[in-house]
């Protein structure tokens, strides 16, 4: 054997030994007693605080956890990596911090789990920042009025429930009705118009295969530069579900508190509520209804309440929150729907109905409601829009009524005719996210009587017919009007270019 | 029942005192255990009436080396653990384990010191060098 020269020993060896933990403090130490289903329950750390985390040493390294339950005897642990190494009688000690990740513009371009670690196969992700997990959501005082537009591109949200920077609507609906295309696109939209928001998007237990689709899609779309997604599959443990929306909302708040905009979407709040029933019912927590512990509204409220749009002082950044939730049979009075209803600012209701109809994306006039967008809402969206919800909420209960009876009179015909044609404009397929010229030209176009005699079958044609002229013999105007600043009122330079190019491309259509 | 269950806390709070005025509690402790079927809880409780008698200010330390300890040595952890926890009485238990290849470990019902040549190697190896 050759003898070791300590002169051979490289630099960083010896400052490997330097650096070595050589405090003489007694350090608090426990010792696991029971463990199974992802969690462990530990004996002493009698100085243990809420949310701390533990480090559990085993045979192949130590595994975190973080203390949920503070008992009198034992603390109930939720571990964040695998139970299968961690033994009753392993030594268990204080990390001496709360669970933080890594926040900054490094995360851009990346999928990452809820603990920050990369999951593309990239190179390891290293931050200059790191963000609290949990975190108390901003006072009143730092806080200003929901004001700026966040357009997602998906003219019957921009129309009629706008969306402000800040505001938190959720997108609810039964499987497979869009809600998630709805979220997609809202985060394509932020790349086309170069509104400079951040996304991102966090995946609660959804499958690997979507998420991988979701991130090639974003990629062609060329927006990966501008997201972050954070990742979780169904076979994750429960804890990396729980956690996700909460490490997700420390990386979006770095932003916000930067002032940048910053766009949030938990894909589904409904997965989240599961993983954490699933915790709390291994901890041993009283459950409630539905099997839910006592403090699920909680969970959800003081997750939302971070998403905020800041005052001036605090440089007037924002965090806008989409959480999606997935009911069963359009059960909207359901417990974890009801709750973050009553939490959000708005929700957009996704029918199975429409979705069958081939009404897409399919949500409702009726049950939507944004009670916080109307002042963020652009000013030339907002003037060509303003009766629309009004007038197609109207058009299906005069549809209804309609279908027993022919005998109508002119008013009412006019009505369901000037329906029939809304709803098909409103029809928008998916990865197609519009500006706001379009969006205005379009709806003015149709609620001015413009497209009276287009037959509803050709809407959409008439549409692009429409688009595609203005574009090309008014661009200037056009890129004016996107943005959004000015009202089209009937005797506007606007509303008479529309006019003129409408009713000569109605022509081109009629019968 | 269930819910009824003393804590543990409050069973090695009582035993401790007792232990405290020089009465014998081996056996009320052992005749509690059985009537209460925990006698599976032996070891922690065991651990508790430690704790409990820190508290009040007797500790019980298990001090681990690799070799037998000097008198000094034995006396400077003794004055080390006085400092450390405020206790006034220190009584160790020491015991001789080569596999920690050199210094101590020193054991408190509810923390630890280790100071031992393979707790530092493991740290070592730990940062993959």
């Amino acid at each position: 054997m050759p003898e070791l020269v300590v002169n051979d020993l490289s630099k960083e060896l010896r400052d490997a030994i330097q650096s070595l933990d050589v405090s003489g403090d007694l350090e608090s130490v426990g010792i696991v007693t029971r463990v199974g289903d992802g969690v462990a329950w530990v004996y002493g750390l009698r100085s243990a605080g809420a949310n701390e985390v533990l480090l559990i040493e085993t045979k192949s390294g130590t595994v975190e956890a973080f203390a949920l339950n503070l008992n009198e005897d034992e603390i109930g642990a939720v571990l964040l990596g695998s139970d299968e190494e961690v033994v009753a009688g392993a030594k268990v000690t204080l990390k001496g911090t709360i669970l933080d990740v890594p926040v900054g513009e490094e995360l851009l371009g990346r999928v990452v789990d809820p603990l920050g670690r990369p999951l593309d196969g990239g190179p390891a992700i290293k931050t200059k920042h790191r963000g609290l997990v949990e975190r108390e959501a901003i006072g009143v005082l730092g806080r200003k009025h929901v004001h700026e537009p966040m357009m997602t591109g998906i003219m019957a949200i921009d129309a009629m429930f706008p969306i402000g920077r800040g505001q938190r609507e959720l997108i609810i609906g039964d499987r497979q009705t869009g809600k998630t295309a709805i979220a997609i696109d809202t985060m394509i939209n932020q790349g086309r118009q170069k509104s400079g928001v951040i996304n991102i998007y966090v995946a609660i237990g959804q499958k690997l295969s979507k998420i991988a689709r979701l991130v090639e899609r974003l990629k062609e779309e060329g927006v990966m530069d501008q997201t972050i997604v954070v990742a979780t599959g169904p076979s994750d443990p429960a804890s990396l579900l729980y956690l996700a929306p909460y490490a997700a909302t420390a990386m979006g708040e770095y932003f916000r508190d930067n002032k940048k905009h910053a766009l949030i979407i938990y894909d589904d709040l409904t997965k989240h509520a599961v993983a954490y029933r699933q915790m709390s019912l291994l901890l041993r927590r009283p459950p409630g209804r539905e099997a839910f512990p006592g403090d699920v509204f909680y969970l959800h409220s003081r997750l939302l309440e971070r998403s905020a749009k800041l005052s001036d002082e605090l440089g007037g950044g924002s965090l806008t929150a989409l959480p999606i939730i997935e009911t069963q049979a359009g059960d909207i009075s359901a417990y974890i729907p009801t709750n973050v209803i009553s939490i959000t600012d708005g929700q957009i209701f996704m029918e199975t109905d429409l979705f069958n109809q081939g009404i897409r994306p399919a949500i409702s006039a009726g049950l939507s409601v944004s009670r916080v967008g109307g002042d963020a809402q652009t000013k030339a969206v907002k003037s060509v829009g303003a009766h629309l919800k009004l007038g197609l909420s109207q058009f299906r209960e005069l549809a209804s009524f309609a279908q027993f009876g022919s005998d109508l009179d002119d008013a009412t015909k006019h009505q369901i005719e000037r329906g029939q044609r809304l709803t098909e404009l409103l029809k928008q397929p998916q990865y197609t996210p519009m500006s706001v010229w379009e969006q205005v030209a379009s709806i003015y176009a149709v609620n001015s009587g413009a497209f009276d005699k287009v037959p509803v079958a050709k809407i959409q044609e008439a549409k692009t017919a429409l688009l595609t002229r203005l574009w090309t013999d008014h661009k200037k105007d056009m890129e004016e009007l996107n943005k959004g600043e000015e009202k089209i009122t009937e005797d506007s330079k606007f509303a008479k270019l529309f006019d003129k190019v409408a009713t000569s491309v109605a022509k081109g259509f009629e019968e | 029942m269930a819910y009824n269950r003393l804590p543990r806390r409050k069973i090695a709070a009582y035993f401790a005192d007792e232990l405290l005025a020089g009465h014998d509690v081996t056996r009320q402790l052992a005749a509690y255990l059985v009537e209460t079927k925990r006698v599976r809880e032996a070891r922690l409780i065991v651990r508790d009436i430690e704790a409990a008698l820190a508290d009040r200010g007797v500790l019980l330390a298990d001090v681990v080396s690799s070799r037998d300890l000097a008198a000094d040595t034995k006396d400077a952890i003794t004055s080390f653990l006085k400092k450390a926890t405020g206790a006034h009485d220190v009584k160790l238990r020491t015991s001789v384990n080569a596999n920690l290849l050199g210094g101590v470990l020193i054991e408190t019902p509810s923390e630890r010191l280790d100071a031992s040549l393979r707790h530092r190697l493991n740290q070592l190896r730990a940062t993959k060098i």
